[in-house]
Order: C-alpha cells, then sequence, then structure tokens
C-alpha cells in the first residue's frame, strides 16, 4: 500500500561521511528529493579576484529550495564551519540554508530509534576515505563543471552502510 | 525494552500539565469551529501519537466533524521496514474530494511526515487542506510548513505523553512530560 514509488537510482554519489549517508536515506524515505553538494559558493577573494574560499553545503533540496549543512563534529569544533555559514548567509542573503550539527543529528537519530549508532556515524568515526571527484575549482558551477553534471538525485551511498537493519526495536515511534 | 518502565519515574519534568492541554485543546476547538462555521469538516488523525489530541479535539470543536485516521510507517520505526520509503499503513476509509479538511497532529519537528501526507491528501482534492498541531517544536525543522493552528511551541527536548511515546510506551500519561534522557541511553545500550 506504498504511496510513493521508488525514483529511478542514479550514479552514487561518494559521500564524505556516514552521516551524511544515513541523511540521505532518511530523505529518500519521505520522498523528498536531494543533491549531494550540487553547488559551490565561494566566500573570500584575493584582491586579484581569485577565489580563496568556498563553500558546498552537503545536500540541495530543490523542491524547497533549501541547502543542508550536516556537521557531526562536537560543538566546540564547528567554530570554523560557523564561520563559513555567516559569511554565506551575508554574500548570499537569498539562499536558505540550515546547518545541522551533532546535537541535531543525534536528536534525528533518537527520534528515529537509531541512538544506538549515533556514535558510528558521527565526528571522526564517521569519517570514510571517500572515492570523490577531483579537487573542483572554486566558483564553478558545478552543472557545468562536474563530472556528474550536479544531478546525483536519490542515489545512494557508495560508503558503507553501517545501519542497514540495524534499527532497534526502541523506535520513537510517534 | 529491556529495563522496566517506570510510567510517572521516567519523566523528568512535567512540561504540558493536563489542565494547560485542555484548556489550549478548548481554545483550539472554539477557534476551528469560528473558522468553519457554517460548514463541514473533516479531521484526519494521524496515528498512533495524535490518537488523545484528536479525541480532545473533536469533542470541543462546535461544528459537525467527520473523523477518519491515517498511518504512515516512520523511518527505522519497525523491523519489517525494508523498503527504504514511506508507507501507508492505514489510509483513509472515505473519500475527502470537495471536502474540507484538517490534518491533526500531536507533533510537528522536522516537519518530513507531514509534507509527506500533505502531498498525498492534496492528491486526492480536497476542498481545503489545513494542518492542525498540538506541539510544535521547531528547531528541529527541516521542512517548512505553514502550520494553521499550533497548540504549544515547545523547546527541543524529547517529550512523551499524551499520545507520544518512546519505544510504544508512556503514550498513557495524561500529561506532556520530558523522558530522561538516562532512558533511551539505556534503551541505545541495550
Amino acid at each position: 500500500m506504498s504511496a510513493a514509488e521508488p525514483a529511478p537510482t542514479a550514479a552514487r554519489p561518494a559521500f564524505a561521511h556516514a552521516s551524511e549517508a544515513e541523511l540521505a536515506r532518511i530523505l529518500d524515505f519521505y520522498d523528498v528529493r536531494w543533491e549531494y553538494e550540487p553547488h559551490v559558493f565561494p566566500i573570500r577573494w584575493s584582491l586579484e579576484g581569485d577565489v580563496l574560499e568556498s563553500f558546498a553545503p552537503d545536500f540541495y533540496l530543490p523542491e524547497l529550495d533549501l541547502y543542508v549543512e550536516l556537521t557531526t563534529l562536537r560543538q566546540r569544533l564547528v567554530r570554523k564551519k560557523n564561520r563559513k555559514l555567516r559569511r554565506l548567509r551575508e554574500l548570499y542573503p537569498d539562499v536558505r540554508i540550515k546547518l545541522f550539527y551533532a546535537r541535531d543529528f543525534r536528536a534525528l537519530m533518537l527520534k528515529y530509534g537509531k541512538l544506538a549508532i549515533v556514535d558510528d556515524l558521527s565526528g571522526a568515526v564517521g569519517q570514510v576515505v571517500p572515492d570523490r571527484d577531483p579537487p573542483r575549482t572554486p566558483g564553478v558551477e558545478p552543472e557545468a563543471g562536474r563530472p556528474d553534471g550536479g544531478r546525483r538525485r536519490r542515489s545512494r551511498p557508495a560508503v558503507a552502510d553501517p545501519v542497514d537493519g540495524a534499527a532497534p526495536a526502541e523506535a520513537a515511534s510517534r | 525494552m529491556s529495563r522496566s518502565v517506570d510510567l510517572e519515574g521516567d519523566v523528568a519534568e512535567v512540561l504540558l500539565s493536563e489542565d494547560e492541554i485542555q484548556a489550549k485543546v478548548s481554545e483550539l476547538g472554539a477557534r476551528i469551529g469560528e473558522d468553519y462555521a457554517g460548514r463541514e469538516l473533516t479531521l484526519v488523525s494521524v496515528l498512533k501519537g495524535s490518537l488523545p489530541f484528536m479525541a480532545d479535539l473533536m469533542r470541543a470543536i462546535p461544528v459537525p466533524v467527520r473523523i477518519d485516521l491515517m498511518e504512515v510507517s516512520s523511518y527505522g520505526g519497525t523491523a519489517t521496514e525494508s523498503s527504504g520509503l514511506v508507507r501507508i499503513l492505514k489510509d483513509l476509509s472515505s473519500s475527502i474530494d470537495g471536502q474540507d479538511v484538517l490534518i491533526v497532529e500531536d507533533i510537528i519537528d522536522t516537519g518530513l511526515t507531514l509534507n509527506y501526507l500533505l502531498r498525498y491528501l492534496r492528491g486526492k482534492n480536497p476542498r481545503s487542506l489545513r494542518v492542525c498541531t498540538l506541539l510544535d517544536k521547531p528547531a528541529r525543522r527541516l521542512v517548512e510548513i505553514p502550520v494553521d493552528y499550533v497548540g504549544f511551541t515547545i523547546p527541543d527536548r524529547f517529550v512523551v505523553g499524551y499520545g507520544l511515546d518512546f519505544g510504544e510506551v508512556y503514550r498513557n500519561l495524561r500529561y506532556v512530560g520530558v523522558l530522561r534522557p538516562e532512558v533511551y541511553a539505556a534503551a541505545a545500550e541495550a
């Protein structure tokens, strides 16, 4: 009696972190379209106009016109990311972005009864050795410059999935 | 659940008392009654958590109401859920084509379930489709959804009671309380 039909699976993005793979799975479950790191926003330039620093939010949800950046680092270690986010908001005020901190991700896992595995998906433990694309040229729109054309929609993670079938019986079903 | 449940003792703090909830339900019912004066309304309750709220709210609304129930699977919520897609476990019993429909929710946090339900129900051509929730936890919002009736905006804490569960327990508390962290920490270790 499913109301949603599985979307076509595209190429598998190489998630940089296991928590990103988990969030992608959650979005898939609720039939929310997503793209993985489709856009790069330059946020600092040299006097010559060269891009010195850029920011590529983890997810873009096109139907909601929302970017999501997920960080599972400890709160005291996210200062750099907070600074980049502030800068992005100053330079691109029309861009809607939500930062998910470790505590937010933990709460999400609690809600879905997956608290037992949250430590395996967080911080340095959740980092994987990614099979990622070559470094991108900052400031270049990935749709034009990325090998995948920025069309990594609804794809499955290339990282090892530590949670498949691991849903504990304690799910807060609501 | 391996540890024994202490229904009242597992609650660290009462966030919303029974009296506060009932006063709010009456207030919401009166508002809804004014907004739908002269019309018939179909309330769609999202199981299981919204059941107590639905039962109280429908009796506080002074216009004719029909009721229907829906249940959708929750991510990670059941061991049998293997498709990786949300599933409608209980669909509407009757058509809502041309009707004024109000979704009754216990709590909105990420908005993912509600976003899915809204899209699903819009496809059934209701005359109007609105949302009423007892609790709103905006700190956890991922999908921004306009909510027409909100009982309480609550802080970012894990709450149980008045329909809300942890591991299918605590729904029958007459108030909304904050679950002791050691309860879900113990469950995670079990």
